[in-house]
């Protein structure tokens, strides 16, 4: 695995005007008036404030958090046992490397009528959505983190007589979440973005019907 | 653990798929010696090492650790001192030193006061106790595995290669620190090293290892008086002499 | 020999748990591989799922290429220019953690419903990808290699081209292959979602018609053919970096 999200800060000064840029740009445009389909950035942020007065937005907020826990947090244990493990045994990793790697990256929103099929229930749909999405990728890095875990701590706890339980306890699971910081970033912040975005979406739509 | 040990390798033999690294090994150490390995790069000294601690399987031969034969890693008499140090860099120097312990189930209160004595021996005592790795110097980091290492009390120190990667003023002190560690506390010794100077200043025998496959080619005795930290012994001509007879067989060996 | 035996195990594993699925049935009108497999064949045998094919291919050859294409020279000129991608970035940061898929009605408000945009949601799901991987690339060259060369007294263009590019290849490859993994998944969201096209619009329209084999026979083969895409990706990507050690 390559890195993708390089460690330095997100925003700096350059950043930081850039996205300036961005809202008077947006805002410009909006003012303008070319389409109805742009509303201007001031206006959506006052919808977006309404929305959030009145309760609907964390009410939403809230539920979309609920069914995005359901999905990953069962994804994230099942996905890191399931690493560690393909990371300890080369035989359970000559089986099934392959198919988590080809899964990791298949388009498995191709999946989701099936899943429509299969659950019905939407809350249930979303979840497994969710699963399926978070699963391969968790199992991956985790399984990268316990390959890349340094062969000398290994040797050393191993020197100690520290047995399979004790390797996974003190070393891998330390190795892999206390030096990955990045990693708790990345979710917590996309997440974070991602409800976001759901709210700002809403607040264009909130902001369209005003127009109309 | 009372009184050090010594180590039986007879016909020790370990092949790597289609690389035979090590063939009919047969060293004797002594309770107490200190004993250098030696040899160019693919001779097997760290391989012959880990077969020691238990790390490596051996495939012929017997190795006996005091009176245990070793079948596998986590015999208490021996502990380890790493080349890259192997210090986990989530923890402070103190729960590093205290690992060993822990892992061994030493309830967390004797662990700390082991972890102190064992730090202070290394000169790592006060303020230094609670710095992670990573704001320690190479060699501070080397005496944290060090303080490791004696943490537990082994009777056998088995060191790879432990100061290859420490600037050279440095290493000449922790040499010293070692010297003067080692005759304090009487233990045995193996260091895998790759540097002549150090073999001879440290060791009273020095093993050299042949490559491919991996062999006793021959082996040096050390005569040099003690202790050498405090006697100058590298700028002795004896000393120079030494090297230079070690440096004969290396060479002569190509 | 044995390998294959082994890495086979899974795929026998998950047919027997599917059959077993059907068999229960966990829910109702859930096809058996077997019925499945004579659905996928019948859809062959009649035409409808190559045609399908042939049209999600048009947008993802569309929308990738293009992604490709200026993704990176982007992402180059981003690392090598440090103000374009101290701004680039945030832009692609967004992008990247932007559920992409709230974009679609905007792009179907632009540019209707057809094969185009289809080809611009696989464009935006994928050139963020492919352009950071880029840009990663050539802010990961060591700098002893540059100073190296520019020791020889290398030229800018030398130092690009000879040193700045070769360090870069592993990651801009890498970001090609999650690049077409995502751009796979902008066709998929942008076919079952707003404009029915290709294999999205088969897979919907069995789903309607409650053929549920048919649907599920779409869906595997979809799976399939982006599997056999981004391995034949992965082929190359190996291929062209024989120097890379293990």
């Amino acid at each position: 695995m390559t890195p993708l999200l390089t460690p330095e800060p997100a925003f700096d000064r350059a950043g930081l005007a850039a996205l300036a840029g961005l809202l008077i740009v947006w805002e410009i445009l909006g003012r303008l008036q070319l389409t109805i389909f742009i509303p201007s950035a001031s206006s959506v942020a006052a919808a977006w404030w309404e929305l959030l007065n009145n309760g609907t937005l964390l009410r939403s907020a809230g539920s979309s958090l609920f069914s995005l826990a359901k999905g990953f947090i069962p994804a994230a244990v099942l996905g890191v046992a399931l690493g560690l493990a393909m990371g300890r045994f080369p035989t359970l990793r000559e089986v099934l490397d392959g198919w988590i790697n080809a899964l990791m990256s298949a388009p498995l929103s191709a999946l989701v009528p099936v899943l429509i099929a299969l659950f019905g229930v939407r809350d249930t749909v979303v979840a497994a959505t969710v699963f399926l999405f978070a699963f391969f990728v968790i199992v991956v890095n985790t399984m990268t983190g316990v390959r890349g875990t340094e062969r000398s701590l290994v040797d050393m706890a191993r020197s100690y007589g520290a047995g399979e339980t004790a390797l996974f306890a003190r070393i891998y699971l330390p190795a892999n979440t206390f030096l990955i910081p990045e990693l708790y970033a990345v979710i917590v912040s996309v997440l974070v973005v991602a409800l976001l975005c759901a709210s700002v979406v809403q607040a264009c739509e909130r902001a369209l019907v005003r127009w109309k | 653990m009372t009184g050090p040990v010594g180590i039986a390798i007879e016909g020790v033999s370990k092949r790597f798929g289609a690389v035979q690294a090590l063939v009919d090994i047969d060293i004797h150490v002594k309770a107490g010696e200190f004993l250098a390995l030696i040899g160019p790069s693919g001779c097997g000294k760290t391989t012959l090492l880990k077969c020691v601690s238990g790390l490596v399987a051996a495939d012929g031969g017997r190795i006996v650790v005091g009176s245990r034969t070793v079948t596998g890693p986590g015999g208490r008499e021996a502990s380890l001192v790493f080349q890259d140090f192997a210090l986990l860099p989530w923890a402070t120097a103190r729960e590093n030193a205290e690992f060993g312990l822990l892992l061994r189930g030493a309830p967390a209160a004797e662990r700390t006061a082991a972890a102190r004595q064992a730090l202070a021996k290394v000169g790592l005592a006060g303020s230094f106790e609670d710095a992670y790795p990573s704001q320690l110097s190479g060699g501070m980091q080397q005496r944290v595995g060090l303080a490791r290492a004696l943490a537990v009390n082994p009777q056998v120190l088995l060191m790879d290669e432990p100061f290859a990667s420490i600037d050279e003023q440095t290493r000449r002190i922790l040499q010293d620190d070692l010297l003067r560690l080692w005759s304090d506390e009487r233990k045995t010794v193996v260091l895998v090293t790759h540097s002549m100077e150090e073999a001879i200043y440290l060791s009273d025998r020095v093993v050299v290892l042949s490559p491919r496959p991996g062999r006793v080619h021959r082996a040096l005795d050390v005569p040099l008086p003690r202790p050498r930290e405090a006697l100058d012994v590298r700028a002795s001509a004896e000393f120079a002499r030494l090297v230079d007879e070690l440096w004969q067989i290396l060479k002569k060996m190509q | 020999m044995k390998r294959w035996l082994l890495r086979g195990t899974p795929l026998v594993a998950f047919l027997a748990l599917w059959q077993w699925a059907a068999w229960v049935p966990v829910s109702f009108n859930f096809p058996t591989p077997w019925q499945t497999l004579v659905a996928l064949s019948e859809l062959l045998g009649s035409g409808a799922l190559l045609q399908a094919t042939a049209t999600s291919l048009q947008s993802l050859v569309l929308g990738f290429g293009a992604a490709m294409v200026i993704g990176v020279p982007l992402g180059l000129l981003m690392g090598v220019v440090r103000g374009v991608g101290r701004v680039a970035r945030v832009y692609l940061d967004l992008l990247i953690a932007l559920p992409s898929a709230a974009l679609i009605p905007l792009v179907i408000l632009s540019f209707g419903i057809s094969i185009v945009s289809s080809a611009v949601i696989i464009f935006v799901f994928s050139v963020p990808f492919i352009t950071m991987n880029a840009y990663g690339g050539v802010r990961d060259t060591r700098p002893r290699l540059v100073e190296m060369a520019r020791s020889f007294g290398a030229s800018w263009g030398k130092l690009f081209t000879r040193i700045v590019v070769p360090s870069a290849a592993p990651m801009i490859l890498a970001g090609l292959r999650l690049g077409l993994s995502r751009a796979f998944l902008g066709l998929i969201v942008a076919e079952l979602l707003l404009s029915p096209f290709g294999l999205g619009k088969l897979i919907m329209i069995s789903r309607s018609m409650f053929e549920h084999d048919k649907m599920f026979a779409t869906v595997l083969w979809t799976l399939v053919l982006s599997g056999v895409a981004l391995a034949v990706l992965a082929r190359v990507e190996t291929r062209l970096l024989r120097w890379r050690a293990g």
